[in-house]
């Protein structure tokens, strides 16, 4: 079973975000993690190997401190990384990322790719639905549950109304929600060897890609501008004893703000 | 005058409620003149749903195929896809529900176009379109725009008021999709059914949601209650669903869904920043916590310091006195 995983070093939720007063950048605290749903995704990989043998391969895509995501797969287990490194790959949207990441995959030697519902960063959830289509695959989107047998994948895909289980042939793209698993901590003799590790890199041109077509000049959409969100205005205390406070935010919802 | 191809979901025999959302900002974006709207169904319907559905557009496409009996993303994402070929839109709008994420990214890559996911504001009338995109889980606003055509939009529900028709009698065409055999290789197997009435968490009007302070599973019955009341949802933070109190589905945060109800009500949450990214967008917000320094309050537009297993049950006793009055008041 050979399989792909997608992951991206994020900045850690707690880290602090401060927009530019032109709203042209963001300055993050450089405090990073693995995006959340691609620990999920790791997981995965390294338990459906576990049961069936075969290959990992983890790729990403950045410059700095993205290297770090293949870092913690190798210390987790993965057999095989690969870092998507140049200027001409940075700041793309869901479609630009999608493309180089797919040109990375070498279809033919590859069984299934898992890759986080979203990256906890932009939010998007695009990338993984783009892979599979660029790739001509199927996928499943937010599964919880993947078992593989006989060249076929059951999988258990958390929706809108509840849980569904789909029958997909491989090769197929997955990606990872919460309930998957329990993501494990790496080894100390991992995290030894991880730190050690040669990263393979590729650059758009290994991949037959043109400049143009990836990264910020491949996007189909832009960011214009970063703005902070709306601030509530300071919370109003409804006093009294747990009956009185009761009847009155109730009176409140109903006649003030008229949400119910 | 640029058209804008509108995606709605149906759920049995009901359009869901983020497509009546598009489908009512269609209406306003036909008034503006510059928009013609059409409305495409994908996949077997009721004729009474179409019926529902013309009356808010200027026409409608019902696009069937025996792969399209079931959805599946690949199919979806084709079918789609073909369509907007024929039509050119200038936009193609869905609400960002579990399905239209699921595939529209695909149809994206097909058409080779730009896409929005989880849209919350949309600048329809400016050159280029612009839209609001909040990341990190919220922290931050994205301007995002698209000069190229179509642009496909998600739109988060509950970002559009719910409009009655528009009394349109748009035209019904159908449409066979005609897609290659082989192109769909999914196959569903079980799909789980909700009990009929059960209000989504992602579309909900109102939401009480119950963390640690509930202190045991059995004890949510109480939020249940209060919620059937109002007619809501029940959510649950991230620590009382890894207790597996409740299901996973249940759970507003970062690792879980993102709900921007009318009224969200917050008991016996601390108000963990990974809570609050999934229900920061909420209109207002209510926390019940026992301890005054809770974080939540740091959040809400209303809190009650207080104990929930006293407040809860008086509100629903008092939600239930007025409730039942105005409903005698008006007959129904």
């Amino acid at each position: 079973m050979n399989i792909v995983v997608l992951a991206k070093q994020v900045p850690d939720p707690e880290a602090l975000i401060e927009i530019s007063r032109t709203g042209e950048k963001l300055d993050i605290e450089q405090k990073f993690t693995t995006s959340l749903f691609d620990e999920f995704a790791l997981e995965e990989a390294l338990r459906v190997r576990e049961r069936l043998g075969g290959k990992i391969k983890v790729i990403t895509l950045g410059t700095g401190r993205a290297v770090e995501v293949l870092r913690t797969a190798i210390a987790m287990g993965v057999d095989e990384v690969l870092l998507l490194e140049h200027e001409a790959f940075l700041n793309g949207d869901g479609y630009a990322t999608a493309l180089a990441l797919s040109r990375a995959i070498v279809k033919e030697a590859c069984d299934m790719v898992l890759c986080g519902k979203q990256a906890v960063d932009d939010d998007r959830g695009e990338v993984g639905p783009m892979v599979a289509q660029f790739l001509g695959m199927p996928h499943v989107g937010s599964i919880v549950k993947l078992d593989i047998a006989d060249n076929k994948a059951v999988a258990e895909s958390l929706g809108d109304e509840g849980r569904m289980v789909v029958e997909v042939p491989l090769p197929a793209v997955f990606t990872a929600h919460k309930g998957l698993n329990e993501p494990r901590v790496p080894l100390v003799t991992g995290v030894m060897k991880a730190m050690r590790a040669q990263i393979p890199r590729a650059t758009p041109e290994d991949l037959g890609l043109k400049p143009g077509e990836i990264g910020l000049a491949g996007s189909k959409v832009r960011i214009r501008r970063y703005l902070a969100p709306k601030k509530r205005s300071q919370v109003r205390l409804i006093d009294g004893d747990a009956q009185a406070a009761a009847i009155e935010a109730v009176r409140i919802l109903m006649d003030v703000e008229r949400v119910i | 005058m640029e058209a804008v191809l509108i995606f709605v979901e149906t759920k049995g025999d009901e359009i869901k409620k983020a497509s009546l959302e598009v489908l009512s900002e269609g209406t306003r974006l036909a008034q503006t003149g510059r928009f013609a709207i059409e409305a495409a169904l994908l996949g077997p319907a009721a004729p009474d749903i179409v019926r529902t559905i013309a009356s808010y557009a200027d026409a409608v496409v019902h696009i069937v195929d025996p792969l399209l009996d079931t959805y599946t993303p690949e199919g979806y994402a084709l079918a789609l896809a073909d369509y907007a070929r024929t039509r050119s839109p200038r936009i193609i709008l869905a609400g960002a529900t579990q399905m239209a994420r699921d595939f529209l990214p695909r149809a994206a890559v097909l058409l080779a176009c730009g896409i929005a996911s989880d849209v919350t504001a949309a600048r329809w009338l400016e050159d280029p379109i612009t839209v609001v995109k909040p990341v990190y889980g919220g922290k931050v606003l994205t301007e995002v725009s698209c000069d190229g055509s179509p642009f496909i939009v998600l739109t988060r529900p509950n970002t559009f008021d719910i409009t009655s028709p528009a009394q349109k009698t748009g035209e019904v065409v159908e449409r066979r999709a005609d897609l290659p055999a082989g192109s769909v290789k999914k196959r569903l197997l079980k799909k789980e059914e909700k009990p009929k009435g059960k209000v989504e968490l992602a579309e909900a009007d109102a939401i009480v949601s119950g963390g640690r302070g509930l202190k045991a599973a059995e004890n949510f019955a109480i939020l249940e209650e209060l919620a059937g009341v109002i007619g809501g949802a029940v959510g649950a933070t991230r620590s009382v669903v890894d207790a597996k109190w409740r299901d996973q589905g249940d759970q507003v945060g970062k690792s879980g869904k993102t709900v921007s109800p009318k009224l969200y009500i917050a008991a016996g949450i601390s108000g963990a920043i990974h809570h609050i990214m999934g229900m920061d967008t909420s209109k207002t917000i209510l926390a019940i916590n026992k301890d005054p320094n809770a974080l939540i309050f740091n959040y809400a537009t209303y809190g009650i310091v207080g104990d929930l297993f006293e407040v809860i049950p008086a509100m629903t006793a008092e939600l239930k006195k007025r409730l039942g009055a105005s409903r005698e008041a008006s007959g129904r």
